[in-house]
């Protein structure tokens, strides 16, 4: 569990009695932007007709989303786009740079998916109450439910709706952690078998390095579309 | 692979202590959460920003200029298919009209060349008939000339052979006489 430690790098900072000194995290945290706006910066800078491979994987990001979007929230998520764009990024790029060896995965730690996943969380209700006012309160009464019923639906909408949050930030945290621990686990298991039993592990290892990389992708993606599913009951409001 | 999951099981007890030194969640220490947390939010919020007033509008830029910029070149090259089109149309009924124009020209030239030979043959005809009588009023001509002089011919020489035979000088006029007789009598065989 060594790799998840988070250590201080430099002086410690303080403001108001809160340790917020610059850790590895927040290191990784730093290196996963700057790798994102480099390539952005690279994707972006030519103007071709024939764009090159890093434009081309730019604007396939940028279709990505902005398609992902379209599909699950509509138009009226346009003005969330960019949002939604960081913020998938953001994810995917953590998740990636986490993936190489020596590296620290900042999406690993429940705090860092809790509070992307309390603000997705605020931020949506508040739009929902902004758009539609008190309106918005009948996403926890269905449409059709018999009566009798509706008492019993109405808590379990209540507690579901409450419940985002946590499962928005304890399933990438999870995933992340479990995946990683897995592979220590095996990579563990190669060097405790040696040279003579070592070698299943480590075609484990390989393996699971492999289905690693597709998880941090897919876990990326869940994040940014179960956002955009939360934005779409906000701003659409037919339950 | 029983005993190979056995091998596992027992070096796992033997090397426990590699993961009892890392025991549980460094997660759930909260002895870092402020930072992250205000590492995060201080990360992401310039990550947002600089991608949402920088590249987004940059890409998207750069999305729509090529999407203009193919759809103004298809624009361009129907609306020259579509000229090329009306040029083969032109060209082709210049084509029709100059061939028409040909068998006209054609058949004005067959027509002026058919006038010309005509006007040209009477006029040869004419001149050939001309030379032709002509020809024959001279051979006539020379023909009556020729029976005179035969006649003053045959005059002298019978004139001669009697005067050779008998040798008398006969007279003239009536050895004409004579001849006139006998060359009347016989130029239809002669001639």
């Amino acid at each position: 569990m060594q790799q998840f430690s988070v250590h201080k790098i430099g002086p410690e900072i303080k403001i108001a009695g809160i340790d917020l000194s610059f850790t590895n995290a927040s290191l990784f945290m730093v290196i996963s932007a700057s790798t994102i706006l480099l390539f952005l910066y690279l994707g972006s800078k030519e103007k071709k007709i024939v764009p090159n491979k890093l434009s081309l994987l730019a604007e396939m990001s940028y279709t990505f989303v902005a398609k992902m979007i379209s599909d699950t929230a509509g138009s009226k998520a346009k003005p969330y786009f960019p949002f939604i764009f960081s913020l998938f990024m953001f994810v995917l790029f953590c998740n990636m740079v986490g993936m190489l060896p020596y590296s620290f995965t900042v999406t690993s730690h429940i705090i860092v998916t809790l509070i992307m996943a309390l603000f997705i969380f605020i931020a949506v209700t508040i739009i929902g109450f902004i758009k539609h006012g008190f309106k918005y309160l009948s996403i926890f009464v269905p449409k059709g439910v018999p009566t009798i019923l509706l008492p019993l639906i109405t808590v379990i909408e209540i507690i579901s709706y409450l419940s985002r949050p946590v499962s928005l930030s304890v399933r990438l945290f999870a995933n992340m952690m479990a995946g990683h621990t897995m592979l220590k686990v095996f990579g563990g298991f190669v060097v405790s078998l040696g040279i003579l039993g070592g070698w299943l592990p480590l075609s484990f290892s390989v393996a699971l390095t492999g289905l690693e990389i597709l998880v941090a992708f897919l876990q990326a993606y869940v994040f940014a579309i179960l956002t955009c599913i939360y934005l779409n009951d906000a701003l659409n409001l037919h339950h | 692979m029983k005993s190979y999951l056995s091998f596992v099981i027992v070096s796992m007890a033997i090397s426990n202590d590699l993961f009892a030194a890392e025991a549980g969640m460094p997660q759930l220490d909260p002895k870092y959460w402020a930072s992250q947390a205000f590492w995060l939010i201080l990360v992401f919020i310039i990550l947002y920003v600089t991608i949402s007033k920088f590249y987004l509008p940059k890409i998207k830029n750069n999305l729509d200029n090529r999407e203009n910029k193919i759809k103004e070149d298809l624009d361009n090259a129907n609306k020259f298919k579509d000229l090329s089109e009306i040029k083969f149309k032109e060209y082709e009924a210049i084509l029709e009209n100059a061939k028409k124009e040909v068998t006209k020209i054609h058949m004005q030239s067959k027509k002026l060349l058919d006038k010309d030979i005509q006007v040209k043959k009477k006029i040869m005809e004419k001149e050939i008939e001309n030379e032709i009588s002509k020809a024959q009023k001279e051979i006539i001509e020379l023909k009556k000339n020729s029976i005179t002089s035969i006649q003053n011919i045959s005059e002298e020489i019978t004139l001669n052979i009697i005067e050779n035979i008998s040798g008398d000088k006969l007279n003239k006029s009536s050895v004409r006489a004579a001849v006139e007789d006998i060359s009347k009598k016989n130029i239809n065989t002669y001639l």
